[in-house]
């Protein structure tokens, strides 16, 4: 037994990947659950509109936290600054009431402004029962700004889960598909010996990589028609915007993990090292990206994380057209975000790639396994 | 005389301090079957990928059809390498449509017993495979067929098969350029070309490699007395049935090994598998001193 014990060690000595792998992976858990994972929503970026929006800012405490306030703009604007994401609340005070419209599409931030707006309405309840102990006939003026406000949750009333979840799960099928499924096919060919063959074969190193990259271009595009199309059948998920600005968004976010996917498959030795690389680019995706913990929950070094992560792009493009009807005017930065994050994958993919199948006469590097004889 | 298909001058392959091909000149002209000959290490595999264009050279010069090695000059090598490069979860008749569809020639023809295989080609015979990737390898007709080890691992019926394949195509005008172990396939090549620690260290056809080369053979009745006899002698003779073969050494030093054993001790011209051991040791020998 021994002799197995130290055997195995000498082999995780020599397999430095995986002895990297076991001591990043307990690390990044412990940041992600410790800094990231919270479902605790302890500030909600409020908007307060309307004639009021002064005095009624006044009565705001935390979690709200009053990004601006615009007495001028009125409903319309209200709403628009809601849809692209400037507040997660808008308060639109005037001179008779006061109205709370809150984002749907981000689960926990709006049940926490829920639960934040009855709590400022409480004082109200006091109020009415000295309301009841006064002699009749005495007006007492409350002002419109004092009363409790009457909420409105727009882009899912219902509070569902399904509704935020399905847009965020097509991300994640579409992560799957692109980096792990991707990167396994290319790391088979390498471990076949096939891709020799392909590198005297008269193609390109842009036929192999582009070859390689449709048929899961196209698996996975079939795969988000379905989980859309269920997720709006079985869940009421609503398509609210354009079908085309969502496939625009899907295929170029596609590019961006089918990029690291080969990416990922050119720096691997063997399928084993590919999966460990993608589960390392994907768990971060799935744990960061806003899909489950609110971004406004995390620490703000972890913050920085998901922003370069494409799903959290992904997901704003996704909920943004199904939810909430965005434009693509509103969505140019989570599109531009995207882009640059797939011009930097693309372009080391192919400078990878490029390298596998035709060598540069300038280098002289050391032998791959096996190779040399 | 023609012009070669492929052909390295000085070709030197370094890695770090490392020189797996040192100044190799090798040339293959059309109907000829070259045989690349060397132990485990001693270069062929990456003096072959270095023609194919897999591998830079760090000095010298890889010429295929007159120039460096390109996509065009892809379109006219048939390669066959040691892993065979097929896809073993496609069937036969995929894995020659693939190539054919890459080459835009016609796909090969398989035998009859394998066109209807409908099995991939993981669950066929490593023999049938390999006569599968001999045929995706000629479908588009090149002027130049590489094979790493060709008949590594298939049986000697099979082998011989797979040699009347690559005879056919040499005698139809065909370049074959061929790494082997087997001595009794190097015998089948036009030309011999023998690497040692990266380095040719004999080249020409098989009476060239022989020369007049000659080995002592001893036979006896107590074969294994003489055995270790020769041996406490630093001799290293080879068992053949029940005779013993001695290389790099003269029948008076066997002679006097053996004295006073019962035995027959003479000269025979040496094998090429002999003369093999001969020239790499020779080479060893001499890196080391």
């Amino acid at each position: 037994m021994w002799a197995m014990v130290v055997k195995e060690f000498r082999q995780m000595r020599r397999d430095k990947r995986t002895l990297g792998m076991m001591i990043v992976l307990p690390v990044m858990l412990l940041v992600i659950f410790g800094y990231a994972a919270s479902f605790d929503v302890s500030k909600i970026s409020a908007l307060v509109v309307g004639p009021q929006a002064a005095s009624f800012a006044k009565r705001l405490h935390a979690p709200f936290d009053p990004v601006r306030l615009a007495a001028k703009d009125g409903v319309t604007q209200a709403k628009t600054s809601l849809r692209d994401g400037q507040a997660q609340i808008v308060f639109i005070a005037d001179k008779h009431s006061v109205r709370a419209i809150i984002d749907g599409t981000d689960l926990f931030a709006a049940r926490a402004a829920e639960a934040a707006v009855a709590r400022l309405a409480s004082p109200q309840a006091l109020l009415s029962k000295v309301l009841a102990s006064l002699p009749p006939g005495h007006v007492l003026t409350i002002p419109a700004s004092e009363l409790p406000p009457k909420i409105d949750v727009l882009y899912n009333p219902g509070l569902k889960t399904a509704v935020v979840m399905v847009p965020g799960l097509a991300g994640i099928i579409l992560v799957f598909i692109g980096t792990l499924v991707a990167s396994l096919g290319v790391v088979r060919e390498r471990q076949a010996g096939t891709l020799e063959q392909l590198a005297v074969m008269p193609l390109s190193p842009w036929d192999v990589l582009i070859g390689k990259i449709v048929p899961y271009f196209l698996v996975a595009a079939l795969d988000l028609s379905i989980v859309l199309g269920a997720g709006m059948l079985l869940f009421d998920v609503p398509m609210r915007g354009s079908v085309l600005l969502l496939i625009l968004g899907a295929l170029l976010f596609l590019f961006v993990t089918l990029s690291l996917g080969v990416l990922i498959s050119s720096v691997s030795e063997n399928q084993g090292q590919a999966i460990q690389l993608a589960m390392m680019t994907i768990l971060p995706q799935i744990l960061l990206s806003g899909l489950i913990f609110p971004l406004s929950s995390m620490a703000i070094g972890v913050r920085w994380i998901a922003y370069v992560l494409p799903l959290t792009y992904f997901i704003e493009i996704a909920r943004g057209v199904m939810l909430k009807g965005t434009p693509i005017s509103d969505l140019w930065q989570p599109f531009l975000f995207l882009g640059l994050l797939g011009a930097v994958a693309v372009t080391l993919a192919t400078l990878r790639f490029r390298r596998l199948l035709s060598p540069s006469p300038r280098r002289n590097g050391r032998p791959r396994a096996g190779t040399a004889s | 005389m023609t012009e070669p298909l492929a052909e390295s001058r000085g070709a030197t392959r370094r890695f770090g301090d490392h020189v797996a091909v040192d100044r190799v000149n090798l040339s293959v002209r059309p109907g000829e079957v070259v045989g690349l000959l060397g132990a485990n290490g001693a270069g062929k595999t990456t003096l072959l990928r270095m023609l194919l264009g897999l591998l830079p050279a760090s000095s010298g010069e890889v010429r295929l059809f007159g120039a460096a090695p390109s996509r065009a000059t892809r379109q006219r090598i048939g390669y066959v390498p040691q892993s065979l490069g097929l896809y073993d979860d496609l069937t036969a008749r995929e894995n020659l449509r693939f190539a054919a569809a890459v080459f835009h020639s016609a796909p090969g023809t398989l035998p009859e017993s394998l066109a209807a295989e409908t099995l991939p080609l993981a669950r066929l015979p490593l023999g049938t495979q390999r006569r599968v990737a001999f045929v995706q390898a000629l479908a588009h007709h090149p002027d130049l067929l590489i094979l790493d080890e060709p008949t590594s691992g298939v049986d000697p019926l099979m082998r011989a098969r797979l040699w009347e394949v690559i005879r056919d195509a040499s005698d139809g005008g065909m370049g074959v350029l061929v790494t082997t172990h087997y001595m009794e396939e190097a015998e089948e090549c036009d030309r011999l070309v023998v690497m040692a620690e990266g380095r040719v260290v004999a080249e020409g056809d098989l009476p060239q490699i022989l020369g007049e080369e000659q080995v002592v053979v001893v036979e006896t009745d107590d074969w294994a007395a003489a055995l270790q006899r020769m041996e406490e002698g630093a001799m290293a003779p080879a068992l053949v049935g029940r005779t013993l073969r001695i290389a790099g050494h003269t029948v008076p030093e066997v002679e006097h090994a053996l004295v006073g054993m019962p035995c027959t001790v003479r000269e025979a011209p040496a094998t090429l598998e002999e003369r093999f051991v001969q020239i790499t040791s020779a080479a060893s020998r001499s890196k080391r001193s």
